[in-house]
């Protein structure tokens, strides 16, 4: 039985695919990798037949990121899942050492790493990002938004999912969120700061990615008060909840004003920019009074004028 | 470690009365089977009661995840190459499996076998067996009309699941028919006319029986209208099929709902009958001339004066979308 199955949803994109899954394939010594081909109109089947040591699942109906991720699930005989995007890449014995860490640790849920930020071609950007979390109990911090993970940079438990569920296919932007932080609910975290995984920055110049972040952090707005259902969160008196609620949209705003702010305006890509900046007043009308954001924009206007 | 022949998943919530049963009967279904109980966060002894079972495999989901959600918990932790579902006050006929199984390896294009369930009602009194017709091969446009598969009969490879995608578990209920509906669209069917399963009827008068039948009936309407028209069959054959399909599927529904109101009113539920009714008229405005007409026409309901006897064909009650075999 292998040790770590690597699953990577796959669809209409299979120029990056052979790398992903070599990378996978060198990240550990007893790796599955399971490609799930989520319906693919194009070469994607042809391309996979060629790629060694992988094994191939069609989706015949499209089923989404998440859907197609629980079929890696239901496919995958190891004991700890990895999920790869078919762009993105683990590096070199990054498995091994993840799985050692779940091995040493029997009751932490997953293990989340350092990612390496790289453009399009892979070169690194010199800029790496680390979990912002000890270890331990990550559930309100996940809860709060304080505490991304990244799928690339996690691995997990398969008998946690089975306690916790499968991935929710009803919010298939951020179905990673929701399962971590539902993972955390009842188990502990581990994390370690050497980086597991590279990925790659979307282009800067496609508006595409970054509307499609201010939807996302929008959803995860909403999906939050399903979040609050879960019995950990459910025993908070209402007041704690608020808290946690204001502390959360606060971070939300922050994100789209700051990306608004330092990435869309100076592009001049003013579609975008009216989108998060639309986002964020859906989410708190008030966001543009508040000082932070004032004396934030403010300067960075200023900055811009000067160089102007 | 050996890979067994066959699964069968039984999700289980606060109901261990008869899980002892159902889990005997599984085992006895076929020679080479696990047998899976998914214990969907039960709050009662029902994990001690699995803990003095030997043999199965116990998964403990520790937050509530609906049926749909726990029997996709029952696949993940699956190795059998061929799967099946069972409730958990439902029993399975001894080697029925063996025989669906057999019937499977016989046709290799088939992907899933169905086959006949026996209603059984609360004093145990069993009723004859349904579906009538078990149609077999392409079978998708008369499921489209009405779930008529008894859940707990099918049998399916485990290529159906990376085929046709896991259950949706945001529709519990009427997960299994969406299922079926996917594993349709895409490969043909066996239907033994055998029966293979007892299965319990809910409990005739219980009002929240009744008001369940509602909420699954509004729920089909919605999935129905939201995601079986654009399968990529429905969405590719002609607008005189589509528009079969939908008057056959709300005339199904229709019939259901029409039944539960009058039986509400024999009754003086009138809070009930109110409700039936409204989704009814939601439905189809124009429902109550065409019912009137054909259960006049049926005599139905002077069966039912005569002899206090359900139609013809609305014997089965149903715990999820059962269908009335066409009358």
């Amino acid at each position: 039985m292998p040790r770590v199955s690597v699953i990577i949803p796959t669809h209409n994109r299979p120029a990056r695919l052979p790398q992903a899954a070599a990378s996978a394939g060198a990240a550990g010594h007893d790796v599955e990798i399971i490609v799930v081909d989520d319906a693919s109109t194009d070469e994607t089947a042809e391309v996979c037949q060629t790629l060694a040591g992988i094994r191939y699942v069609r989706i015949e109906r499209n089923q989404g990121v998440a859907g197609a991720r629980n079929v890696g699930i239901f496919e995958s005989t190891a004991p700890y899942i990895a999920f790869l995007d078919d762009d993105d890449l683990r590096l070199p014995g990054s498995l091994d050492l993840q799985a050692d860490a779940l091995d040493q640790n029997s009751d932490a849920g997953f293990v989340c790493g350092a990612m390496i930020m790289a453009d399009q071609n892979h070169q690194p950007t010199g800029e790496i990002i680390r979990p912002r979390h000890a270890g331990g109990d990550a559930f309100w911090e996940l809860l709060e938004l304080d505490f991304p993970v990244m799928p690339l940079s996690a691995l997990i438990r398969k008998e946690c999912l089975l306690r916790v569920g499968l991935l929710n296919r009803q919010v298939t932007t951020i179905d990673d969120w929701d399962i971590f932080t539902r993972i955390a609910e009842i188990h502990p975290v581990l994390t370690m700061q050497e980086p597991v995984g590279s990925y790659r920055r979307p282009t800067p110049d496609s508006a595409q990615g970054s509307s499609a972040r201010a939807s996302q952090l929008r959803l995860a707005a909403r999906h939050q008060r399903r979040l609050f259902l879960l019995p950990r969160a459910a025993a908070l008196t209402w007041k704690q909840r608020g808290a946690i609620r204001r502390r959360t949209i606060d971070r939300v705003c922050e994100t789209l004003a700051w990306s608004t702010v330092n990435e869309h305006l100076p592009a001049r890509r003013l579609r975008a920019a009216l989108e998060n900046i639309g986002a964020a007043l859906a989410l708190d009308p008030a966001f543009a009074l508040r000082a932070g954001f004032r004396h934030k924009t403010a300067q960075k206007l200023r900055r811009e004028f000067r160089s102007a | 470690m050996k890979t067994p022949r066959a699964s069968i998943i039984i999700p289980t919530h606060d109901r261990p009365d008869r899980l002892r049963r159902a889990i005997a009967s599984a085992f006895a279904a076929s020679k080479d089977v696990e047998v899976i109980v998914v214990d969907d966060a039960s709050a009662d002894e029902t994990a001690q009661l699995c803990a003095s079972i030997a043999g199965i495999k116990y998964v403990r989901a520790e937050r509530n995840q609906g049926v749909a959600g726990a029997r996709n918990l029952g696949l993940v932790a699956s190795r059998g190459e061929f799967i099946s579902f069972l409730d958990d006050d439902d029993l399975r006929l001894p080697n029925s499996l063996d025989d669906q199984i057999e019937a499977l390896s016989r046709s290799p294009a088939a992907m899933l076998c169905y086959a006949q369930a026996i209603p059984e009602d609360q004093t145990g009194k069993q009723g004859p067996p349904f579906p009538d017709a078990c149609r077999q091969g392409d079978i998708f446009w008369d499921l489209l009309k009405g779930n008529f598969i008894p859940c707990g009969s099918v049998v399916f490879r485990r290529r159906c699941i990376s085929s046709a995608g896991l259950l949706d578990d945001s529709i519990s209920r009427i997960d299994d028919w969406d299922f079926w509906l996917r594993v349709t669209e895409l490969f043909p069917v066996i239907g033994l006319k055998t029966p293979v399963l007892v299965w319990r009827a809910p409990a005739r008068n219980s009002r929240q029986g009744s008001s369940e039948t509602v909420e699954v009936i509004e729920l089909a309407i919605k999935h129905f209208r939201r995601n079986c028209r654009r399968m990529p069959r429905v969405a590719r054959a002609s607008r005189r099929q589509r528009q079969q399909s939908w008057r056959a599927f709300s005339m199904n529904l229709a019939d259901h709902l029409a039944w539960e109101t009058f039986r509400s009113l024999c009754a003086a539920d009138f809070s009930r009958a109110w409700v039936c009714a409204r989704t009814l008229f939601k439905l189809h405005p124009g429902v109550l001339v065409h019912l009137t007409w054909r259960w006049t026409r049926a005599s139905t309901i002077k069966t039912f004066i005569a002899g206090q006897h359900e139609p013809e064909g609305m014997k089965i009650r149903f715990k999820e979308i059962r269908s009335i075999p066409d009358t």
